[in-house]
């Protein structure tokens, strides 16, 4: 069940950016994502994330997020119209509650709780963006420049989690084959047998790390400067997807600072477009922010194209 | 280098504290949107400097493999759990961990545990606060130890019951910071009220754990504590003995 989270390679161009341009990108939207309050700034940044995620080929595994997500949103549209007082549309008026006062609900409450749940469903969508893009040895060749150490064992780790999984599938087939039948009895007589199988798990794989560790040491782990294995290229692709992922920031600060993107939910919902700057700051940012989807169409239907960038 | 390592922790502190006054003005600034964003900050940059007083100890090869390989058995049994609430056995592989390892491998086990178990469960922005929350957990197991010696099994239990707590109120922070408005009290014990019921389960499921499997596995852990302690000879007394077996022949 847990491959279809974890990246694949699939030869796209999104696969290909340089992690440094990728994770700026990334970190771009989300931030975005967070300091737009403006509904229609919300939506329009969804739906570049959803494009984006659809050019990697994402979308199935994406439904699962959106489906996992459902609850929070839930939950966030559920608690704010209750425990909101400032909205001046009351559309309900309930009984007297002991800890929240008298129970209304309010138009402005629910719009905001909306907006909110548009918000969460962005950064979820952001994430999966990145588990789709994004190899883990990526960014973890980025980090071991900085922490060495820290970076080996996240990536120790993270490679040795799928073997882990099949280990202990390993040892309980051989429990199985010794007449352990892990369905039979009660939860207080199958609490023990599988006790017995994580005590296995945890003899073999702390036996396993002390060799790992007596390997590294042969191999003049720590006794000098690191050397460097893989190398990415800084392609013009990169500066592209840079450029507009800087872009974009900047002119979301700006439209922040001026009020374009922003909107006041309380005490009454204000205009959702003040001036035509709302409308020409959200095109260009959302412009910006689609260049790497562009150039992923570029490059599946543009051979030249594709040899340039 | 070492001026500038004694200059960095205090300064990310008062970076830290810096925000959280600065919050006041950015609050307006941001038309009271930055709460989610800031809270994320300060507990990026509290992950950032564990991670790099980390970088900074003395670790041998053997810990860092020990390390990973606990962080790793800690994710694995999120897996099988995964579609239950809150029933996680990697609260308690953590907690023993730093009980037996100490407070900086529990820190880095239960990071490790969080980061890696996302890669297959699914990154979120929850990722930095499941790292915080799971790290401060074998942190605080780590120090135990030194503050009661005498820790039994049943203050363990005890203590293993209480961060299923803690890591949900934690966890909690990060929902009520990032997507409730407003910041109130109301709006504060209804987040909490809300996720009384799966933390109550979580901090039940991690007591059983400790009780069933908790002395055991804190014994075989103890084993490897022992088999880490390596004592390396110097140089220079192998030379001796080879310069004396040269004599004898």
């Amino acid at each position: 069940m847990f491959e279809q989270f974890f990246y694949q390679e699939k030869g796209l161009f999104l696969q290909s950016l340089h992690p440094a341009a990728v994770l700026t990108y990334l970190g771009v939207l989300l931030v975005l994502a967070l300091i737009f309050t403006n509904p229609l700034y919300l939506l329009g940044l969804l739906l570049v994330v959803v494009l984006t995620i659809s050019a990697a080929r994402g979308l199935a595994t994406w439904e699962t997020y959106f489906r996992l997500s459902l609850g929070m949103m839930l939950l966030v549209i559920l608690i704010n119209p209750l425990v909101v007082h400032a909205g001046e549309t009351i559309i309900w008026r309930g009984p007297r509650l002991p800890v929240f006062g008298p129970l209304t609900v309010s138009l402005e409450a629910i719009a905001y709780g909306a907006a909110m749940s548009v918000r969460l469903l962005t950064i979820i969508s952001v994430f999966c963006l990145y588990n789709l893009i994004v190899h883990p040895d990526k960014v973890l060749s980025l980090l071991a420049r900085l922490a060495s150490r820290s970076a080996l064992v996240l990536s120790l780790a993270t490679r040795m989690f799928p073997a882990m999984m099949r280990q202990l599938e390993n040892i309980r087939e051989v429990q199985v084959m010794r007449g352990v039948n892990f369905n039979a009895g009660s939860l207080k007589e199958r609490l023990p047998k599988y006790a017995g199988l994580i005590n296995i798990l945890l003899l073999s794989s702390l036996e396993d790390s002390l060799e790992i560790a007596e390997a590294m040491q042969a191999r003049a782990f720590g006794s000098g400067r690191r050397t460097c294995y893989q190398r990415d290229a800084w392609r013009p692709r990169d500066s592209l997807c840079l450029g507009g992922s800087l872009l974009a920031l900047a002119l979301a600060v700006y439209g922040q600072v001026k009020g374009f993107s922003t909107f006041a939910f309380y005490p009454q919902l204000g205009y959702l477009i003040n001036s035509p700057g709302t409308i020409i700051i959200l095109i260009i940012t959302l412009l910006a922010l689609s260049i790497p989807v562009v150039l992923s169409w570029g490059w599946q239907h543009w051979p030249y194209f594709k040899a340039r960038i | 280098m070492l001026a500038c390592r004694k200059i960095l922790f205090p300064l990310a502190l008062m970076l830290i504290l810096g925000l959280l006054l600065a919050s006041i003005k950015i609050n307006a600034l941001l038309w009271g949107q930055g709460w989610g964003l800031l809270a994320s900050v300060i507990i990026i940059i509290a992950l950032a400097l564990l991670y790099w007083g980390f970088e900074q100890g003395r670790v041998s090869t053997r810990e860092v493999a020990v390390i990973a390989m606990l962080g790793t058995i800690a994710a694995v049994s999120r897996v099988p759990f995964a579609g239950l609430p809150n029933i996680q056995p990697a609260t308690f592989m953590v907690i023993i961990a730093g009980f037996v390892f100490g407070p900086r491998a529990g820190f880095m086990v239960g990071s490790t545990a969080a980061l890696v178990s996302n890669f297959f469960l699914g990154q979120g922005p929850w990722t930095p606060w499941q790292m915080f929350a799971w790290g401060l957990a074998g942190t605080t197991a780590g120090m135990m130890p030194f503050i009661f010696p005498r820790t039994g099994a049943r203050v363990m239990t005890a203590f293993c019951f209480l961060w299923g707590y803690l890591f949900g109120w934690i966890m909690n922070l990060w929902t009520w910071t990032g997507f409730i408005y407003p910041l109130n009290w109301q709006s504060f014990m209804a987040t909490y009220a809300a996720s009384f019921g799966l933390d109550t389960l979580h901090a039940l499921s991690n007591a059983a754990f400790y009780l069933i499997f908790g002395p055991s596995f804190v014994k075989i852990l103890q084993r490897y504590r022992r088999k880490l302690a390596v004592t390396l000879l110097p140089a220079e007394i192998r030379e001796k003995a080879s310069s004396m077996t040269g004599m004898l022949f």
